[in-house]
C-alpha cells in the first residue's frame, strides 16, 4: 500500500450524468489532500465549463481566489475576493467540444485539519479541440477559504450543467513523515 | 503511487525513450523527468502514445513565464505528438510533472496535463502545458522525443500508476 498517496474515495459519474459529485466524511487523519478531476459536462453552446466547488457545504462569502489563465493566444491574470463558493477546476462541455474530451486538473488543499485558514492550489487543462473557442485553456489558481473549520467534505457542480458519464472525481491523503 | 519503470540515459544519449507495456491495472499515470539536450540551443520534448506519430491527432497548448512575460500558445495538428517541457543544452535540466487521467478508458480522448521548468541563473522559464491525443485507445505505450539532438547523460524518467479507492 502506497503511503505517498492514499486513496480515499472515487467518484465516476454514470449514465445519466449527475448534478453535483460530493465527498463527504473525510478522514482527518492526513495532514494534505489531493483532488484530481476528469470532467465534462452537458453545458449548451459552449466548449468548457467552470466547476464551482465548496467545503463544508458553505455557501458563504468565505472563499477568494487569484487565477493566472492562457487560452492558447494570450494570458491573463485575474482575482476574485469575498464570493461563495470556488472556481478552480473546468469541465469540457457539450455545447461546443470535441466527443471524447474531458478536461485534466489536479487541486491541492494542504493543512486541512488546521484551525487556520485553508489555502488551495490548482492546476487544470481544457483541451476542447475546438478551434472557436481557442482549442484549449491552461489554468493556475491559487484560493483562500477564510474557515477555521476542518474539511470534512467537498462538492463540485458543473455552472452551466450537469457532469457527464465517465467524468472521475478521485481524492487521495496525503502522509506527513512519521505519521 | 507505484513506481512502474525507471529511464537514465547514459553516455552518448539517447534520441527518444519509450516505456511499453503500461500496465493497465491503474487509474491514472504519473511521468517525472528531469532533462538536457545535447543540440546546440533551446529545444522541446515530445510526448506520443501507442507508437502514433500522426501529427493530425495530437494538439498542445502552454502557458509559459518566462521570467519578465507571460505568454499562451498552441501547436494544432503540427507536431508528431505532444510538444512540451522546454529544455536547454546548458548545465541545467528541465523538470516535468505530467499526469494522464483515465488512460485506459476508452470512452475519453486522452488528455495530458504538465508542470515543467528549468532556471539557469539568469534565464529560465515555467509552464503549464497541456495536451490532447484524439484517441479513445487505452494508453499501453509512451514515447518522449527530443526534438533536435540527443537527451544529454543523466536526463531520467520514471512512470508511476496511482490507483483510486
Amino acid at each position: 500500500m502506497s503511503v505517498f498517496l492514499q486513496p480515499l474515495q472515487t467518484v465516476t459519474v454514470g449514465s445519466g450524468g449527475a448534478s453535483t459529485v460530493t465527498f463527504t466524511s473525510i478522514p482527518q487523519t492526513y495532514t494534505d489532500l489531493v483532488v484530481m478531476v476528469s470532467a465534462r459536462t452537458n453545458r449548451a453552446t459552449y466548449a468548457l465549463d467552470e466547476l464551482v466547488m465548496t467545503f463544508n457545504g458553505n455557501s458563504s462569502s468565505v472563499y477568494s481566489q487569484t487565477n493566472l489563465d492562457g487560452n492558447g493566444s494570450s494570458a491573463v491574470s485575474g482575482r476574485i475576493t469575498s464570493t461563495t463558493q470556488f472556481t478552480t477546476t473546468f469541465a469540457t462541455a457539450d455545447g461546443a467540444a470535441t466527443s471524447n474530451t474531458f478536461s485534466n486538473s489536479t487541486q491541492y488543499i494542504p493543512n486541512y485539519t488546521s484551525s487556520n485558514y485553508k489555502q488551495i492550489i490548482s492546476d487544470a487543462t481544457i483541451e476542447s479541440n475546438v478551434s472557436s473557442f481557442g482549442y484549449a485553456i491552461n489554468t493556475l489558481r491559487a484560493g483562500l477559504f477564510s474557515s477555521t473549520a476542518p474539511i470534512t467534505s467537498i462538492s463540485w457542480t458543473g455552472i452551466g450543467g450537469q457532469l457527464d458519464q465517465y467524468s472521475k472525481f478521485s481524492l487521495y491523503g496525503v502522509l506527513r513523515q512519521g505519521i | 503511487m507505484y513506481p512502474i519503470a525507471t529511464t537514465t540515459v547514459g553516455s552518448g544519449g539517447v534520441s527518444s525513450i519509450t516505456f511499453s507495456s503500461i500496465p493497465q491495472t491503474f487509474t491514472h499515470l504519473q511521468l517525472r523527468g528531469t532533462a538536457q539536450s545535447t543540440g546546440g540551443g533551446n529545444t522541446y520534448c515530445v510526448l506520443s502514445f501507442n507508437s502514433d506519430t500522426t501529427s493530425s491527432h495530437y494538439n498542445d497548448h502552454y502557458l509559459t513565464g518566462t521570467g519578465s512575460t507571460v505568454v499562451s500558445g498552441a501547436d494544432v495538428g503540427t507536431v508528431p505528438g505532444m510538444a512540451y517541457n522546454n529544455i536547454t543544452y546548458t548545465t541545467s535540466f528541465g523538470v516535468q510533472i505530467t499526469d494522464l487521467l483515465d488512460y485506459t478508458n476508452t470512452n475519453k480522448y486522452k488528455t495530458m496535463r504538465s508542470i515543467t521548468g528549468y532556471d539557469a541563473n539568469g534565464s529560465g522559464q515555467v509552464n503549464l502545458h497541456s495536451g490532447l491525443w484524439l484517441s479513445t485507445s487505452a494508453i499501453t505505450s509512451l514515447t518522449v522525443s527530443v526534438a533536435s539532438g540527443n537527451f544529454a547523460s543523466g536526463s531520467t524518467f520514471q512512470l508511476y500508476g496511482i490507483t483510486t479507492a
